[in-house]
């Protein structure tokens, strides 16, 4: 019979290389990431984010086929289906639905569990782990817009009558406008989102909130700006789902009209909206979060 | 344990509005494991989140391992291991995912934040749970995993609030021989605590706050040696212990036995001395060492 030792490993010191304040936020953003996609966690966390990049990507997948079959019959009925402007509709719906699940889910566990007292025990600020937060809010949330978009422009390139080169070509356009309206969607719902989500700490309630504002909100809105009392109009800026799409539209040289196009605001209003929306947010946000530090 | 001094407060006060939650303490705290009591509401909390740059004082100053919260949190909290009392595991991650991720916000690149995630399961006795849910453990597993978390990164100090707070029993003689381990480590050690027994217990330095003011900070040992002294004499044991109390001593006789005290070591010189002069005779003279409960109500009640 041999000889049984059990070794006692102890405690291992670290003399390695510490990454600081920049590692810490690296590892916030990676996290946030992984709680939204539901990466390392139960296997029911991952249906709805999941579920929502599959039809997004199947979605991108299906125009391209109608392209293809219209084009096979003829070219000249391709111009009636939606393309990148068009599409930004339903990938709307889709992030909008998600942004309504990560939103939440990025801010309020942290906060609802105590694992705030965790992070800011490390070499991490208020601002560091907001940056982080929202940089993979951001990269997620941009990924489902973008994504189905890029399938969609190499997928049009590829059937296209003209060739994959020529189209690229004459389709440059694309590169920039795509980028700027995704800016414009996630920059609006986003810092709605968030704002709510760092004020309201149930999840299930903030998703319902951004959800019904978003939804209802603007509907509600839209209709106020039409009614006959003075000053009524300005009630259409409250329409903040409508602000993205007018954006939207002045890109792609879309003719839809919302309720602030039609209270007489143009599109540079539509940006300050925005844009007011977002300093808000961080305002908010980031009172909140001092508070709580 | 490099520096010899882990803490520095110097006439430090700090309020929430009108609450003053601490008041003009002045200390030094040495390496080792240190214990910091007091009643709920003492300042206990207050000091640490002072200690790691959360809060700022409103008047005086304080060094933590050499660093200013204040001015330099960042470096301050790289440095610190902190185990809060309240409620503070995410639910949805494994516990081996979650202390790899605090070793990460502590600056430790992924790959050996992973190896020192198992390992660090391993030394608090979780190494078989550390890939089940955090929403599945136990009270006494999730402090455990709190401490995890709190070591990871291998600090020069750790900060631990209430450590064996909900802890049954056994759990709690569990977490403190936990602490006491990372004593025989090297790791500094403040221990916040209202569980006076629980500082006897794993400490060698005491840091008595009431109300927010400081009642005594020193090492353990000296608490020990302010313990009263039963004695035993032959006769006129009330002529002894009046002898004692002209002499400044506390004296309770009961037949020809008295316990004087408490004192330090002087006093059983002085025990001597009076028994000699009352010319009777001494049978026993045995020093109890008085609790930290004891010591704590003691200068409670002086101050």
């Amino acid at each position: 019979m041999t000889d049984q030792v059990i070794f006692d490993r102890g405690y291992r010191t670290y003399d390695g290389p510490r990454t600081g304040p920049s590692g810490a936020r690296k590892a916030v953003y990676k996290d946030g990431i992984r709680r939204v996609l539901g990466l390392r966690r139960k296997a029911w966390l991952k249906i709805i984010p999941w579920g929502l990049l599959s039809v997004g990507l199947i979605a991108a997948a299906v125009f391209i086929g109608i392209h293809w079959a219209i084009g096979n019959i003829e070219e000249s009925l391709r111009e009636g289906v939606p393309t990148y402007g068009g599409l930004f509709d339903f990938y709307s719906a889709i992030s909008l639905l998600f942004m309504t699940l990560a939103g939440p889910l990025l801010l309020i566990p942290d906060r609802s569990r105590g694992v705030l007292s965790i992070y800011f025990s490390r070499p991490l600020t208020v601002d560091g782990y907001l940056t982080s937060k929202v940089a993979a809010f951001v990269t997620v949330v941009g990924a489902i817009y973008i994504v189905p978009q890029i399938v969609l422009h190499i997928g049009l390139a590829l059937i296209a009558s003209e060739g994959f080169l020529p189209y690229m070509g004459d389709n440059l356009d694309i590169l920039w406008k795509v980028p700027v309206t995704t800016i414009a969607f996630i920059a609006l719902n986003g810092a709605i989102v968030f704002v709510l989500s760092a004020v309201i700490d149930r999840t299930g309630i903030a998703a319902a909130a951004f959800f019904g504002l978003l939804t209802a909100g603007g509907g509600i809105a839209a209709r106020v700006a039409e009614a006959s009392f003075p000053g009524a109009r300005w009630a259409s800026l409250l329409a903040f789902d409508q602000h993205p799409r007018i954006i939207r539209d002045a890109l792609f040289e879309d003719t839809v009209e919302y309720a602030a196009e039609q209270a007489g605001f143009g599109v540079w209003t539509s940006v300050a909206v925005v844009l007011v929306v977002v300093v808000f947010a961080i305002v908010i946000v980031r009172w909140r979060y001092r508070r709580l530090a | 344990m490099g520096q010899s001094t882990i803490l520095d407060v110097s006439n430090l006060t700090h309020d929430f509005g009108d609450v003053v939650a601490l008041e003009n303490l002045s200390l030094q705290v040495p390496a080792g494991i240190t214990g910091l009591v007091g009643a709920n509401g003492a300042g206990k909390t207050t000091m640490l989140r002072l200690m790691l740059g959360l809060l700022h004082p409103t008047s005086g100053s304080m060094e933590v391992l050499g660093h200013d919260p204040q001015t330099e949190p960042l470096a301050v909290r790289a440095r610190i291991g902190y185990m809060p009392e309240v409620e503070c595991l995410p639910k949805d991650q494994t516990a081996a995912d979650f202390v790899s991720y605090a070793a990460q916000l502590a600056g430790i690149p992924a790959r050996e934040a992973k190896r020192r995630s198992s390992e660090t399961l391993f030394l608090v006795g979780l190494e078989e749970e550390r890939f089940r849910f955090l929403g599945d453990f136990s009270t006494g597993m999730q402090q455990r995993v709190k401490l995890a978390q709190a070591i990871v990164h291998d600090p020069d100090l750790l900060l631990l609030d209430e450590p064996a707070s909900g802890l049954d029993p056994e759990g709690r003689v569990q977490m403190l021989q936990l602490i006491r381990r990372l004593g025989e480590f090297d790791i500094n050690v403040i221990v916040s605590s209202h569980v006076l027994t629980d500082i006897e217990e794993t400490c060698n330095w005491v840091v008595m706050l009431d109300g927010g003011k400081l009642l005594r900070s020193g090492p353990l040992e000296g608490f020990e040696q302010l313990g009263t002294v039963l004695v035993e004499v032959l006769d006129d044991a009330d002529v002894v212990a009046a002898r004692l109390r002209s002499k400044g001593f506390g004296a309770t006789v009961e037949g020809q036995r008295f316990v004087v005290g408490p004192g330090d070591e002087t006093l059983e010189r002085a025990i001597v001395e009076a028994t000699a002069a009352a010319s009777s005779g001494l049978v026993r003279m045995v020093r109890g060492s008085a609790s930290l409960e004891d010591l704590f109500l003691r200068e409670e009640d002086s101050q």
